[in-house]
């Protein structure tokens, strides 16, 4: 079984188990917030998308991107074929080595294709061009928070022994 | 105006971006699943009031919603890139299955939301 399910580990980039896990946690977490994330702030306003934060986004943390360790082995356990195992549905590269996929991309990517989908048939075009440029300031935004919060690894100081 | 709101996006998103990578794996560091629990809390909830309720991202009612997780998304990449020496083209796999699959079952369920 384990040798029939890695059989296209080179083909894709990541074995076919994480392909699964990895599409399954997206839709989970994706399905939850776009059902009940507007539902909620509803009928709770704001507190209850601060609410939502907490147990939908903060549990699902959990399903998708935890790693082991309960403060003990932070950095994950060492793989045997080098990397460290992960127990998150949402595959990620080898530690290192790999860009970090959040869920936020299949959130995001889910609720703008839910609200396309709600569009009429005749005006999805317009939806997109209109949508374009937000999504396009917004990836630009992630990228230069991101890039500069990256930068603190240059400073030099090595206070605890982190990297 | 139109800039004006594409750089009150662009302003959200990088904050939000770095709000995430620069607490979230401290949290969880220190302490494990609780903290990130935690940190989902403090992060996005503040983030999302910020974002989406008081509006610092541009979503017009009736537009497509775009959701401050593509900051997340792209934050993640770019964090990674500049800190670790990643390379880009190895979290293609798992964004192609977090993008493509999916997406195209969602919109039968019909939540009828408009603000999230």
């Amino acid at each position: 079984m384990h040798q029939f399910l890695s059989t296209y580990s080179d083909t894709l980039g990541m074995s076919p188990v994480s392909a699964i896990t990895t599409i399954f946690g997206a839709f989970c977490v994706t399905f939850v917030v776009i059902i009940c994330w507007g539902k909620l702030v509803e009928d709770f306003g704001p507190k209850g998308g601060m609410l939502c934060s907490a147990i939908i986004v903060g549990t699902f943390w959990v399903v998708n991107h935890k790693l082991p360790g309960f403060g003990i082995n932070p950095e994950g356990l060492a793989h045997p074929d080098g990397g460290t195992k992960q127990f998150g549905l949402i595959y990620q590269g080898f530690k290192g080595a790999a860009p970090w996929v959040d869920m936020g991309t299949c959130i995001a990517i889910g609720l703008w294709c839910h609200s396309l989908f709600l569009g009429k048939r005749g005006e999805r075009g317009a939806l997109v061009r209109e949508s374009l440029p937000r999504v396009l300031a917004m990836i630009l935004g992630g990228i230069v928070g991101g890039g500069v919060l990256g930068l603190v690894g240059w400073t030099g100081a090595n206070l605890f022994g982190y990297k | 105006m139109n800039w004006k709101k594409h750089f009150s996006t662009f302003t959200g998103a990088a904050i939000c971006g770095a709000a995430c990578f620069a607490i979230w794996p401290e949290m969880w560091k220190s302490y494990g699943i609780m903290g990130g629990w935690l940190a989902a809390t403090i992060i996005i909830s503040i983030m999302w009031y910020m974002n989406h309720w008081l509006g610092v991202i541009e979503n017009p009612p009736g537009m497509l919603w775009a959701d401050q997780g593509f900051a997340i998304s792209a934050a993640g990449i770019a964090w990674a890139v500049v800190r670790f020496d990643a390379v880009p083209t190895q979290a293609l796999p798992t964004m192609i299955c977090c993008a493509v699959v999916v997406k195209q079952v969602l919109p039968r369920y019909n939540g009828q939301s408009d603000k999230k």
